[in-house]
């Protein structure tokens, strides 16, 4: 979770600081895109076997809903980002991660009050 | 800034078209980001008001009806920022004006009367629990629109 958190940080940043520098998206956004994904994947597959052993948090639909929620936002960010290359893209990307961020955030919290 | 000169001579390459005075796509640009937050907005509160009808309406019918309204304003402004057209910007413009509308005044709402409102909607205490971004988007959104309206602004 924190490498998650960590992970949409470093998107939000770069993708702010490449909007800034003026730069086009190109391989770079993806390969971090990809990254964050992934790391948003392993969270997913960690959490669906919690929930199946039964440990569940009280708000489950809720729950569930993040995370998948969490699963599609690169993607759609990616598609939306290079379907027009300008260096706005890098922002929609850093939006992207910033959002992946929130939502781990808020699952975290989810599962911190369902623990306590 | 583009030079407003008219050259005689005939077309000028690379000139976006809102300087001929046609209204630019919104969805271009600066407007992606634009589309992007509104896009993450309407998600976030059509999934939220979703689970709140489905699960607890009866506690805070209105809250939750307000939640539900939010939601619709906000699919309504990502799809109109997102497609050309006139009727896309008239929609756009009136989802963003309405947005602005309710997040100041759910927002004093809730600040004034808080035993009244559960917080449970996006524009709760001026959208505190999405980080003001209800408040600042509608702001920003007008503006966006009037930016790309084009030169004599017939297009409405």
């Amino acid at each position: 979770m924190v490498a998650l958190v960590v992970g949409g940080l470093v998107v939000f940043v770069l993708g702010g600081v490449l909007a800034a520098m003026g730069r086009t998206p190109g391989d770079g956004v993806l390969v971090l895109s990809a990254l964050l994904e992934l790391l948003v994947l392993v969270q997913v597959v960690w959490a669906a076997a919690a929930l199946v052993r039964g440990d569940r948090p009280a708000e489950l639909l809720v729950f569930v809903l993040y995370l998948l929620g969490t699963v599609v936002v690169m993607p759609l960010v990616v598609f939306w980002s290079l379907a027009e290359r300008t260096r706005w893209g890098h922002l929609v990307v850093a939006i992207g991660g910033l959002t992946v961020m929130a939502m781990v955030a808020r699952l975290w919290q989810m599962w911190q009050a369902h623990r306590a | 800034m583009p030079d407003r000169t008219v050259d005689p001579t005939g077309d000028i390459p690379n000139i976006p078209r809102a300087a001929s005075g046609e209204p630019r796509a919104t969805a271009s640009g600066f407007g992606r980001v634009i589309v992007a937050l509104y896009a993450v907005m309407a998600v976030a509160a059509v999934s939220r008001s979703a689970v709140q009808i489905a699960t607890r309406f009866s506690e805070a019918p209105i809250a939750y009806s307000l939640s539900a309204f939010a939601a619709v304003v906000y699919v309504l402004a990502t799809f109109g920022l997102a497609r050309r057209g006139p009727t896309a910007r008239r929609l756009a413009t009136v989802a963003c004006t309405v947005e602005l509308v309710g997040v100041l005044t759910v927002g004093t709402f809730t600040v004034a009367v808080p035993s009244d409102f559960p917080d449970e909607t996006v524009w709760s205490l001026y959208g505190f629990g999405y980080v003001f971004i209800p408040l600042v988007l509608p702001v920003v959104g007008l503006w966006w629109l009037r930016r790309t309206r084009g030169g004599t602004g017939s297009a409405g």
